[in-house]
């Protein structure tokens, strides 16, 4: 498989179900050129074309797989960047505990109950550490595209969640249906895990 | 370079006993909180400011001037001075907390680091003063991660080491111009919360917000104070009223000679407040009565942490409780019976998320006789009964056929995101209260139990479980659920009752004394189940009289309800449509009691990290 359409069915991998337009937007190519290749799998049987979502076939799902050790062998044996992930994976723990703070108070009691978001300065507190995170792992993002320049999609999605999330709008934080901070961290995060070969770890 | 001028301004605002309340502008809204705690004759660490005013002198000069530095060392004096403790020298030093502090708060600005003052000479003086080598070791290192991380802006990680020497050693050679002196600590900390001001972030908010660049940040400095120095020494928390159940009784935990860090580490067992009975019953009655000016100022359940010092009682912080529900209900009628809150105000206290998991569904005490098939974390409440799969994507497709199903996986990726959406419940192998799973379970208010052990559910796939997400476990088969009745509860009837009188629209539990071609039903219309498009949809009805059915109840509904005129809801609970009726209105008479501060937490340390 060709390294680019590798990439169109990787973008897919990491969106699961998704529209050509949003394959683009993941991986940072054509949305016309992404249709093209989307496709052409269709006819292979590699990957389903549901009403205008595509989304991987097992066997599909299993030759991408099998092709990361052949397209990404350098990004795999870059000290820099395996550094750096390593450096991800600590913060990950660290954007993880956060995500739960802002979803969950826990009561004197010790019993852990959603966070209504009635106290806004709770809130603000929480967005804000979710900031200074962020800050201080951009640099760290910033290696990791030097080596993969597409990552660099990811570091503007967080930071235009977090804008949005500063600015009050609170589902920019970890709603589910929107690419807020935590849809984006953990779509990078499968990449990653993809890019590099490892299993998540929870 | 140097103004050796001797400056004419006051750069300093020194936190004393007295009642007028300091211009908020100038001393910004932490300082504020601090003076208003003092202005009601509680104690709290002694502290002073740096003002606005010093924030202005600080960018026009582009440094910490002379003059600026002398009016922070007389600051400083005044600390020493009532505290009996030196900065930076045994046998009793004195160690500093610096916070940064705006009228208003806003991201980006630096956060507060505790601790300053230390070095390797300060460590042994707290180690003979406590008799304990071990925790002044751990305050040492407390200080350097502080202080790297936010004032150096480095990563404490990568600075690790055993001794605080080799961590300033690994530090210096990627900052070599750090000043490790107590008095470098305290400058650069200070210089730090005023460049914080200019930091990205708070730039970019105050841009949005339209908020002035010129309005400037000021410093609190304050002194640390210990509750392990002795005996007659000790740290604690306590509630003005028991958060569990909201009834009018203290409910606290205490530790002799400890200090905060012991109890969120764990290295120590809390007693009840009773020990501090036992170690004084004065300082237990300080710490009671102050417990109640503060809920009485405030105006809410108070959550108060106090340390002890040497026989002195300190407040440390006081904020606005988080309180479980049914506690919530209660010591908010409690205020209102007390005269401390008028009817309005306590209405609105309530949220209608609060009033929903009042009657959320809950399995039935006596139904849990039978020992779970599986247990782990509770991710997030709730109950979910439905057949057991494995597979996402037969999950979604048994859920497009109507069949409810259960979704159990290892451990969920992205790529379960479509599976989890179809399921009543998500059940996983490994992982926290942090997963994936939690969190995104959460986000969607979907029962979740993680951390079950590897293959828990294997054997019962394909079979019938009820997952009950607010204990973690999961049943074998359908398991009775109880749903709560609001009329079975005082305490809701109490609230409903005062609701309705504030309410702008008529909301009932049925649909008596409403002709049938009066009530649009909801679940008819397209957008009309769907909380999202639910306003749209009833924003595009014609003139409606009442409205029933789909997402009728949902807060997002009812605002749009009154909004297009329609003078009833029918839904069934009445108290979370209810208060998203009275939110939606301007608050009607403030309470007799003077207003509280925008800035309600009165915070006078350090976040816990």
């Amino acid at each position: 498989m060709r390294a680019d359409e590798h990439l169109v069915l990787h973008g897919l991998a990491v969106k699961r179900h998704a529209t050509a337009e949003e394959v683009a937007d993941a991986i940072g190519d054509d949305p016309t050129r992404v249709e093209e290749v989307l496709a052409a799998n269709v006819t292979t049987g590699r990957v389903a074309d549901l009403n205008g979502k595509y989304t991987l076939l097992p066997g599909g799902r299993m030759i991408v797989k099998g092709e990361y050790s052949r397209h990404y062998a350098d990004v795999r044996s870059s000290e820099p960047f395996l550094a750096a992930y390593e450096r991800f994976e600590r913060v990950n723990e660290e954007v993880k505990a956060l995500i739960t703070s802002w979803q969950v108070r826990e009561l004197p009691s010790g019993e852990a109950v959603t966070n209504d978001h009635s106290d806004a300065d709770y809130d603000e507190k929480v967005i804000d550490r979710l900031g200074a995170l962020h800050e201080r792992f951009e640099p760290t993002l910033q290696e990791m595209c030097t080596v993969v320049p597409r990552l660099q999609r990811y570091a503007d999605k967080l930071d235009a969640a977090l804008d949005k999330a500063e600015q009050g709008d609170r589902q920019w934080v970890s709603d589910v249906n929107l690419p807020s901070f935590h849809t984006v961290w953990f779509e990078m995060h499968e990449d990653l895990l993809c890019m590099l070969g490892k299993v998540r770890v929870e | 370079m140097s103004s050796a001028a001797v400056p004419t301004r006051s750069y300093t605002h020194r936190l004393s006993g007295s009642t007028d309340l300091p211009d908020r502008n100038l001393v910004g809204g932490k300082a504020w909180s601090l003076a208003r705690m003092t202005s009601l004759g509680l104690r709290v660490p002694p502290a002073f400011v740096v003002t606005t005013e010093g924030f202005r002198h600080f960018h026009e000069a582009g440094e910490l001037t002379e003059g600026l530095r002398a009016q922070v060392l007389d600051g400083l004096a005044d600390l020493e001075r009532s505290t009996g403790r030196q900065f930076g020298v045994g046998p009793a030093p004195l160690l500093l907390s610096v916070r940064s502090g705006a009228a208003i708060s806003m991201p980006g600005m630096m956060d507060t680091v505790l601790n300053l003052g230390m070095t390797d000479e300060v460590e042994a003086a707290l180690a003979n003063e406590s008799g304990d080598a071990t925790f002044a070791r751990d305050t040492h290192h407390r200080f350097l991660e502080l202080f790297n991380d936010v004032v150096l802006g480095l990563d404490p990680h990568d600075h690790r080491a055993d001794s605080p020497a080799a961590v300033r050693a690994s530090v210096s050679t990627a900052r070599p111009d750090v000043a490790w002196d107590p008095l470098g600590q305290l400058m650069a900390s200070i210089e730090a919360v005023f460049k914080s001001w200019n930091s990205r972030r708070a730039r970019r908010y105050r841009a949005h917000q339209g908020i002035s660049d010129d309005l400037g940040t000021a410093v609190t400095v304050q002194a640390m104070v210990f509750g392990n120095l002795g005996e007659d020494s000790g740290t604690g928390v306590l509630f003005s009223r028991n958060p569990l159940d909201g009834s009018k009784q203290v409910y606290g935990e205490y530790l002799r000679r400890a200090q905060g860090e012991d109890v969120v580490s764990g290295r120590v067992t809390p007693q009840p407040l009773s020990e501090l009975a036992d170690q004084s019953p004065t300082l237990h009655s300080e710490l009671l009565a102050a417990a109640q000016t503060l809920e009485q100022a405030n105006r809410e359940v108070q959550d108060v942490e106090f340390t002890v010092q040497s026989g002195q009682l300190y407040l440390l912080q006081s904020r606005t409780a988080k309180l479980a529900p049914e506690a919530a209900l209660r010591s908010t009628i409690d205020l209102v019976e007390e005269g401390v809150l008028s009817v309005d105000a306590a209405v609105r206290r309530l949220t209608p998320s609060q009033a929903r998991s009042l009657v959320a569904p809950r399995l039935a005490t006596t139904s849990q006789s039978n020992p779970p098939v599986a247990s782990g974390e509770s991710a997030c409440a709730g109950v979910g009964i439905g057949r057991v799969v494995d597979d996402p994507d037969q999950a979604i497709s048994l859920a497009a056929e109507g069949i409810a199903v259960i979704l159990a996986r290892p451990t969920t990726s992205p790529e379960d995101l479509g599976g989890m959406l179809a399921a009543r419940a998500v059940v996983t192998d490994e992982g926290g209260s942090t997963s994936h799973a939690a969190v995104v379970s959460r986000a969607l208010g979907l029962p979740c139990v993680v951390g079950c052990g590897a293959g828990s559910l294997n054997p019962h796939v394909g079979s019938i479980v009820t997952v009950d997400g607010a204990t973690g476990t999961v049943y074998a088969g359908e398991l009775p659920v109880l749903v709560p009745r609001e009329d079975d509860s005082d305490d809701l009837r109490t609230v409903i009752a005062w609701a309705r009188t504030l309410s702008p629209i008529s909301i009932t539990a049925t649909a008596e004394g409403l002709d049938a071609d009066d009530v649009v039903d909801l679940t008819d219309i397209p957008g009309g189940i769907d909380p999202e498009q639910v306003a749209a949809t009833i924003a595009g009805l014609p003139p409606t009289q009442a409205i029933s059915g789909g997402a009728a109840g949902s807060p997002e509904a009812v605002t749009a309800a009154i909004d297009a005129g329609v003078s009833r809801i029918v839904t069934d609970p009445v108290l979370p449509a209810l208060l998203a009726a009275v939110h939606h209105t301007a608050p009607g008479q403030p309470d007799a009691t003077a207003p509280t501060s925008a800035d309600s937490p009165t915070d006078t340390k350090g976040q816990p990290r």
